[in-house]
Formats: structure tokens, C-alpha cells, sequence
């Protein structure tokens, strides 16, 4: 298990995953069941794929590929999907609940099946060959970790200003935030816009992180995964997806012990947490709890009761 | 409360830890000596799980026999070999993590990945940490070419593929209306089927139809009546054995009695419960023939049927995927061997070994139950012997054998 845990390459896997979880939970978070995540991610895996390995000015002289490459790439793969984004949200936000989710799971599948039949996008085969820009995992995770890092800070600034608490509006009740004068068409598209790009970044990572792209990478197997992130972390805060995909990541392979069984094990797990934790596994009720412990704990070494410190407090 | 700001902090903190304690480790694992405690350590990286599993339990298995008899014949010059298998999924994801894995943990080779499309994914990691790796399945093209540090014991279906057209081709001169069928979105059928439509050409046969469907398909109605339509008299499949065995299934039902060629996706006896009665007669190239009459082949079979006896269960006659998976751990115990009486695997640091039993592994010929082979130094290899099968079920429709057509 040590093994498996300090190399830094599931780390990083870890860290893709809790991208993809924070792609899926944005649309949530406006209460809109969207499962086109990894067709952005797709988008930005394929992107990334064909500017690195066909266009040769963009890898410099260098053994390793140049950063600012990859940042090109990021910024192609982004522009991108979100006008696919824009055009595509200002259609189908106009569904809702299951029919956006089937018509989100629509856009995969097209994205999916075009894909195999262009040559030129790879088709079944994919593209391999992918240049490196680090030359070890540590050097992926590192950076992916400050992708992570300021994408988690814009979230957790938006959840504070006004576009956020909109959202939080949207999803509590659609109607009452439209009353209240919240542009609710105009948010919803902002979520589905802003997902597409995490999701588009992520997916430029990986592709030179796997070293090789196919469509497979991009299914509806994908897009169910995705979800658990979400359904398992929990979706009433951006720390829920982020929990979710890290834990849900590694765990597949912190089972190998298990052996043969690690992959029942693993569904039993993903069957168990909901049951237990209906919310997910990070709500706002707990992080509050576990603010106030820790705030005690904090106290305690400057002169308090160390009684009272450890006293979690009234949940 | 905490403030999200120092949330973000925290998290960025915790996830931070690993991250430093790994890349303080990062290659402590190719400077260190080869661990020799418990055997010499040799890894293998198989789709146990995932919809390739059938390949990767046929793996398994010869590894296992493969492994039995290096360690009965006195192992590498009296220390056993360790034989650590670590399951790859069937996705590139999946064989990336079990090839670091194997690398972290200080073995000399690898052996895997099951699937072409995994290798491309996970063999540039190996050759990038200077790992050997030797393929016991990969078929498709451009697999040794990845680096110095990969090769393969499966011959690439350009090699083979063609062998079973020119057989049917041989067997009913009369043939003209070929159909193609393949799984469009799998790597192997893509590849193959170009690789089969070509050698259709250049018999002078344009296909009259090129059906495509999806490797999770089941029901191909469809794609058959509208293939039947047109009358075709030969049907050369490139599919995996789950989808090609129902295709199998559903052509004979329909109606089409003529002669049909497979791809290696089908090359093993875990079709049979699948297409049953109606897999007899399927022909097939294969790198593998168990009626092979080689003292190293006798040798496996015997093995081989002696195992199935115990466990009661499976197949009687060794599929290819067994006996190349025998072939690649034998090829390694060999190289091994020669290594370690060169140079005592004992001093050497992994890194230094795992280079040496590079060049030992592409140097050497082997006499293995797939015939003579040896390399070329890019790593592909160069294998004397292929054969033409053909499947031959029981009356009872539950068992068979591919029998060589001569």
C-alpha cells in the first residue's frame, strides 16, 4: 500500500480526478444535472494531443516539451470548449432535471463517435507519443496541484459573491431566484461555460500525463464516474467534489492488496457511502464542526481549558 | 469558522506532504541493489479485470507454468524467480499505474501489458525509467518502436493476419465477395482490419461491405441483414472475443453457411461457450500451434494439461495468449540466467541490471513452445514458425480445439 501511495503518479491521477469532480459539480450547484464533462474533457485531451504531437514549433529544441506550450495549449482546448459550451448551453439549458442529463450524455456520445471516425482525430487508435513537459510524475503533480490550488480559490470565491449565492438561489428553488430577479438563464450558462473549461484544462493535463488520447477516455463510462465524484463527496460545497474525486481515485488502488476482490470492494464502498452519507461525505454542517474544533484547539495552547478545547461543540 | 482561505491552505498542505515525500524518493528505487531476498523479482502487468479479462486470465495462467518451471530447473542459477502480477484494468489509466507500480518496486522486467492500446499508453513510462518490458500479446504495429527498452514475443498481425485470407483463398478459389466486419472503436479491430482489407487486395477481392460496430455491441441484426444482402461468400472478422463470438453466433443463425475468417481478438478457446455449435470452422492465423512437435512445446503441453487436470476446470488445449505468455517469462529466465553467470545479479544496482537484462533478453535465440524465436535489436520479434487453424467443435457444442490445417 505504501507504494502505491507516496509515487506520486496516483497523486496526480488523485488530483485529475478532483478536477473532473469540481467540472461536474459546478452545473450542480445551480441545480442542473449535466453529464457533458467528459466530453470537454475530451475536447481538451484531443486538443492537446494534436497540437503537441503535429505541430513542431510547439515543443521547442528541447528533450522536455516547453511549459508555456502546454499553458498555449490550455488556452486553445479553453476557448475551444467554452464557445462549444456557449452554443451548445444556450440550447439545452433550456432542459431540465433527466432531459438535460440525456441530452448532456447526447453531446459525449457525438463528441465520441466523431472522434473514431476521424482519422485525423486519431480514430479508435488514438494518438500516442504525447510529449513530456516534466520528467517525472512529482513534476505533474506539482503542477497540477497549482492548477488545482487557484481553481479551488476561484470557487471558493464565487461561492461568497453574488454570482455564487445566485447559483445556490437557482438550485434551492428556480422560480423563487427568477422572482427575486436572478437572471437565471444567464447564470445556468455561466456554470455550463465555466465546467467546460475545468473540465477542457484537465483534459490537456492528462493527455500528457497518459503519454497517449483516445476516445475512450472521454465515454459515458466516463461521465458516470464523474458523477460518483460528486454523488460521494458531496455536492453542497466545491470541498465535496474535491474529496470525492481524491478518495475515489486512489481507492482502486490502495485495494490492490485485496487482490482480485479489490474492484467488489470498491463498489461496495461507492454503493456504502451514500447509504451512510446521504449528502456526501463533505457538507457545509461538517466543515462547520470541524471549523469550530478546530478553532478550540487552536485556543487551547494560548491559556484556555484544554477541557473546553476538545469539546467539540453544539452541531 | 475556518475562512475557505485557509481551507484551501490545508488542503493544498495534506496533499503537499506525499508529494515531497515521493519526489525526495523519486528514483531511490533504480540506485538501489537488486532485492534478492525473497527471488529475483520479475513483474507482469494484465487486464485481470475490465472487458479484456479473458486475455489476462489465458496470461496468467502460462506465466504461472512458465514460472513453476524456471523455479523447478534450479530458478536463476539456484535463486528462484519472484513472479509479482499486478491487475492493469482493461483502460490505459490502469496499465500506467500497475507499470509505475512494478518500477517502484524494483523489479528487473516487466511483462505486459495485455492490450496494444495500454502499451502505448504505459510502455513510454517504462522506457522513459529505463525499464524492460517484453509483450506477450501486442499485436499491432509499432510497439518495439516505442523505445529501446520494449519488445514483444507476439508476432504484429501484419505478419500473420494475411496467412488466413490466403488460406481460405486456397481453400475456395471460387471467393469474391468478401464482407469486413470490425469494432470501430477499439485499437486492435482498427488495426487489423486494415491490415486484413489490404491482403483482401491484394487477392485482387474489394470488399463489398465494411461493417463497423462497437466493441460493448451484443446485437448485430442489422449490420448482418444488411450484409447477407449482398451476398457475400467469404466474412472476414476483426473483433474481440466477446463481441465476434455473438457475431459468430448471429451470422449462422441468419443464414450464412460460407467460410469465416478471425482475427487474433478470437484466438482463444474462451469463445467457445460463447458461439458454441456454431464457431466450428472459423479460420484463423496463429502465432501458436499446441500440435507442434518441439520438445519445449511438448513440454508445456504436458504442463499445461497436467494443470488443467488439477483444477478441474477450462480448457484441455493451451490458447496462444498461455503459450506466449510462456514464451515471454521463459525468454526472460533465460536472459536472466545468462545475466546473472556473466555479471552475479548479486552487486548490481536495478538500474544497471535492469539495462544489462535488456541487451541479455535481445540477444539471445530461444527455444520456446511458440518454435525458435529471437529479436531484432529494435525489439520485435523474428519467429520461424506460423500456422492456419481452423475450430472444431464437439457434437455437444461445448468444446473444441483449433485444428491445424495443414
Amino acid at each position: 500500500m505504501g507504494a502505491a501511495f507516496h509515487d506520486a503518479s496516483l497523486l496526480q491521477q488523485m488530483l485529475i480526478g478532483a478536477l473532473l469532480g469540481l467540472s461536474v459539480y459546478l452545473p450542480l450547484s445551480c441545480g442542473q444535472l449535466s453529464l457533458a464533462t467528459p466530453g470537454f474533457y475530451a475536447i481538451g485531451g484531443t486538443t492537446a494531443a494534436l497540437l503537441s504531437t503535429r505541430v513542431p514549433a510547439l515543443g521547442g529544441g528541447d528533450p522536455t516539451y516547453p511549459l508555456s506550450s502546454v499553458m498555449l495549449e490550455m488556452a486553445v482546448a479553453a476557448l475551444v470548449s467554452g464557445l462549444l459550451a456557449l452554443g451548445i448551453g444556450k440550447l439545452v439549458l433550456r432542459l431540465r432535471g433527466i432531459y438535460l442529463a440525456i441530452a448532456t450524455i447526447a453531446l459525449v456520445e457525438i463528441l465520441r463517435v466523431t472522434t473514431l471516425n476521424q482519422e485525423a482525430l486519431g480514430g479508435a487508435v488514438g494518438i500516442f507519443g504525447i510529449p513530456q513537459p516534466f520528467n517525472n510524475p512529482g513534476g505533474y503533480a506539482a503542477f497540477t496541484l497549482v492548477v488545482l490550488a487557484l481553481i479551488c480559490w476561484l470557487f471558493a470565491r464565487l461561492e461568497d459573491n453574488r454570482t455564487g449565492r445566485a447559483m445556490a438561489a437557482i438550485r434551492d428553488d428556480e422560480l423563487a431566484a427568477a422572482c427575486q430577479g436572478i437572471d437565471t438563464a444567464q447564470t445556468k450558462l455561466l456554470a455550463f461555460v465555466f465546467s467546460a473549461l475545468v473540465a477542457a484544462i484537465t483534459g490537456v493535463i492528462s493527455a500528457h500525463f497518459f503519454n497517449s488520447w483516445n476516445a475512450r477516455l472521454g465515454n459515458f463510462d466516463a461521465s458516470i464516474t464523474t458523477r460518483a465524484f460528486v454523488v460521494f463527496g458531496g455536492s453542497r460545497t466545491w470541498l465535496g467534489p474535491v474529496v470525492g474525486g481524491l478518495l475515489l481515485t486512489a481507492l482502486p488502488e490502495l485495494l490492490r492488496p485485496v487482490g482480485d476482490l479489490r474492484l467488489i470492494v470498491f463498489g461496495l464502498v461507492i454503493l456504502v457511502g451514500p447509504l451512510l452519507a446521504p449528502q456526501g461525505l463533505v457538507t457545509p454542517e461538517r466543515l462547520q464542526g470541524l471549523g469550530r474544533s478546530l478553532q478550540g484547539l487552536r485556543r487551547a495552547p494560548g491559556g484556555g481549558e484544554p477541557t473546553e478545547a476538545l469539546d467539540p461543540g453544539p452541531r | 469558522m475556518l475562512t475557505k482561505a485557509r481551507l484551501i491552505v490545508l488542503l493544498s498542505s495534506l496533499l503537499g506532504t506525499p508529494l515531497l515525500l515521493s519526489s525526495c524518493g523519486a528514483d531511490r528505487s533504480g540506485s538501489a541493489p537488486v532485492q534478492l531476498s525473497e527471488g529475483v523479482p520479475v513483474g507482469a502487468v494484465l487486464a485481470l479485470s475490465g472487458n479484456a479479462n479473458v486475455y489476462g486470465q489465458d496470461q496468467r495462467l502460462g506465466l504461472n507454468l512458465a514460472l513453476a518451471a524456471r523455479n523447478a530447473d534450479g530458478g536463476i542459477n539456484g535463486t528462484p524467480m519472484r513472479l509479482a502480477i499486478e491487475d492493469s484494468g482493461s483502460d490505459d489509466p490502469g496499465a500506467n499505474n500497475a507499470m509505475t507500480l512494478q518500477i517502484n518496486r524494483g523489479m528487473l522486467v516487466v511483462i505486459g501489458p495485455t492490450l496494444s492500446q495500454q502499451a502505448f499508453s504505459a510502455d513510454p513510462i517504462a522506457q522513459r525509467r529505463g525499464m524492460p518490458v517484453v509483450a506477450p500479446s501486442n499485436t499491432a504495429m509499432g510497439i518495439p518502436q516505442i523505445g529501446h527498452f520494449i519488445s514483444r514475443v507476439s508476432a504484429a498481425s501484419d505478419v500473420i493476419a494475411p496467412l488466413s485470407i490466403a488460406k481460405a483463398m486456397e481453400r475456395n478459389p471460387g471467393i469474391q465477395r468478401a464482407a469486413v466486419f470490425y469494432a470501430q472503436d477499439d485499437a486492435y479491430s482498427t488495426a487489423e482490419t486494415a491490415v486484413f482489407q489490404k491482403a483482401l487486395a491484394a487477392k485482387g477481392l474489394k470488399p463489398v461491405t465494411v461493417q463497423r460496430t462497437q466493441l460493448a455491441d451484443n446485437d448485430f441484426q442489422n449490420q448482418i441483414s444488411a450484409t447477407l444482402a449482398l451476398k457475400p461468400d467469404l466474412i472476414v472478422l476483426s473483433l474481440q472475443g466477446v463481441d465476434g463470438g455473438n457475431l459468430v453466433r448471429q451470422l449462422r443463425e441468419l443464414g450464412y453457411a460460407g467460410p469465416i475468417v478471425v482475427g487474433n481478438g478470437m484466438n482463444t478457446p474462451n469463445i467457445y461457450p460463447i458461439c458454441q455449435k456454431y464457431c466450428d470452422g472459423l479460420l484463423i492465423a496463429q502465432a501458436y500451434s499446441p500440435e507442434l512437435a518441439t520438445s519445449a512445446n511438448r513440454a508445456f503441453v504436458k504442463a499445461f494439461i497436467a494443470n488443467q487436470a488439477r483444477s478441474g476446470q477450462g480448457p484441455v488445449i493451451p490458447p496462444q495468449l498461455t503459450a506466449q505468455a510462456y514464451a515471454a517469462l521463459q525468454v526472460v529466465g533465460e536472459a536472466l540466467q545468462r545475466l546473472d553467470k556473466r555479471t552475479p545479479l548479486k552487486g548490481l544496482s536495478v538500474s544497471a541490471a535492469r539495462k544489462a537484462l535488456m541487451d541479455e533478453i535481445l540477444g539471445g535465440t530461444y527455444q520456446t513452445p511458440l518454435g525458435e524465436i529471437r529479436f531484432t535489436p529494435e525489439g520485435e520479434v523474428i519467429q520461424k514458425d506460423f500456422f492456419v487453424a481452423q475450430v472444431r467443435m464437439d457434437p455437444n457444442g461445448k468444446s473444441g480445439r483449433f485444428m491445424l490445417l495443414k
